[in-house]
């Protein structure tokens, strides 16, 4: 599959293939600590230099000179093997980055939820977003101390969410846990992969 | 950070003769790069076109290079652009999931995160 169709004098890019897997949530929910937790490097950061075309309207607004900003983007990696590697990509938390999220969200595998149930309307953004692509999503209830603990049903019903759609409770600082997650997400997704491509 | 020192923008835009994107079609962040010829002898390269040639004898994806640079995502896929341009490097295309994933990946990816 996919391969065979390739052009030509691309076979030896081929033979390497990174897989993103994106993590999105609300500011603080614990999206960077999710990926250094489950990261085989100490997550990489990188920045994307901004021009005011693509701010939109905003807080800039009334700033009259041109303007510059970064977005920062946190990301890590797990090599599966040589050649074979999982990106995670913290998505950037504030509503302006939004355009950021197109371009990480092309070829993602599919996307982690990360949600607080303190505060789970920040997380209906990031939702609507992968639904209405056609994403494949999980949501992660991270469990922090002292968070009174939630059944996934009730969390299910507070986002509105359809039966298909994994909701895991876990603890972004356990390795074990954020395996669980990922593996779930991995499974979940790849099974809509195969839906789709298989002829009916 | 508002009122910061514009000096590093200058400097990073320094390195691209002041381009903000890429040339030629787009490319993703995890792309892999490929380093088709080290091309050490070009005395026109810049230390990083010459860093990336060299990191990317093994392929490696635009996010890493970029990492490995220190630099911001634009400014390396400058840099990038110009090097495929040169025909030292190779880009490879952005494709869809479902052309990129095979069963045999997936179960590749699967077992891995399980071993972790």
């Amino acid at each position: 599959m996919g391969y065979a169709a390739s052009e030509s004098g691309s076979t030896e890019v081929a033979s390497a293939l990174a897989i993103k897997i994106l993590i999105a949530g609300g500011f603080g929910v614990g999206k960077t600590t999710m990926v250094g937790t489950i990261s085989e490097i100490r997550p990489l950061h990188t920045e994307e230099l901004l021009s005011e075309r693509g701010i939109g309207v905003d807080d800039t607004s009334g700033v009259e000179s041109k303007t510059t900003t970064t977005v920062a983007l946190d990301f890590g990696r797990i090599t599966i093997r040589e050649g074979l590697w999982l990106y995670l990509f913290g998505t950037p938390g504030q509503d302006r980055f939004w355009f950021m999220w197109d371009e990480l969200s092309i070829g993602a595998l599919g996307s982690v939820v990360l949600a607080d149930t303190r505060r789970l309307q920040d997380c209906f953004a990031a939702i609507d977003y992968f639904e209405q692509r056609g994403i494949p999503f999980l949501v992660a209830v991270n469990c922090f101390d002292g968070a009174r603990r939630h059944e996934p049903a009730t969390v299910r019903r507070a986002l509105g969410l359809g039966d298909a759609t994994p909701i895991v409770l876990c603890d972004v600082r356990d390795r074990e846990s954020v395996k669980d997650v990922l593996t779930t997400l991995v499974m979940y997704a790849v099974e809509g992969v195969f839906k789709a491509s298989r002829p009916a | 950070m508002t009122g910061h020192d514009p000096g590093p923008l200058i400097r990073l835009f320094g390195l691209t003769g002041g381009r903000a994107r890429p040339q030629g079609e787009a490319f993703d962040l995890v792309a892999i790069v490929t380093t088709v010829s080290v091309a050490t002898e070009r005395a026109d390269l810049m230390l990083e076109h010459l860093t990336v040639l060299s990191l990317c004898r093994k392929p490696c994806p635009v996010a890493d290079v970029a990492a490995h640079l220190k630099l911001p995502l634009n400014i390396t896929r400058v840099i990038l652009g110009d090097l495929r341009r040169e025909g030292l490097v190779t880009i490879d295309r952005p494709r869809p999931v479902a052309q990129t994933i095979d069963e045999r990946i997936y179960r590749e990816v699967l077992n891995g995160l399980r071993r972790l």
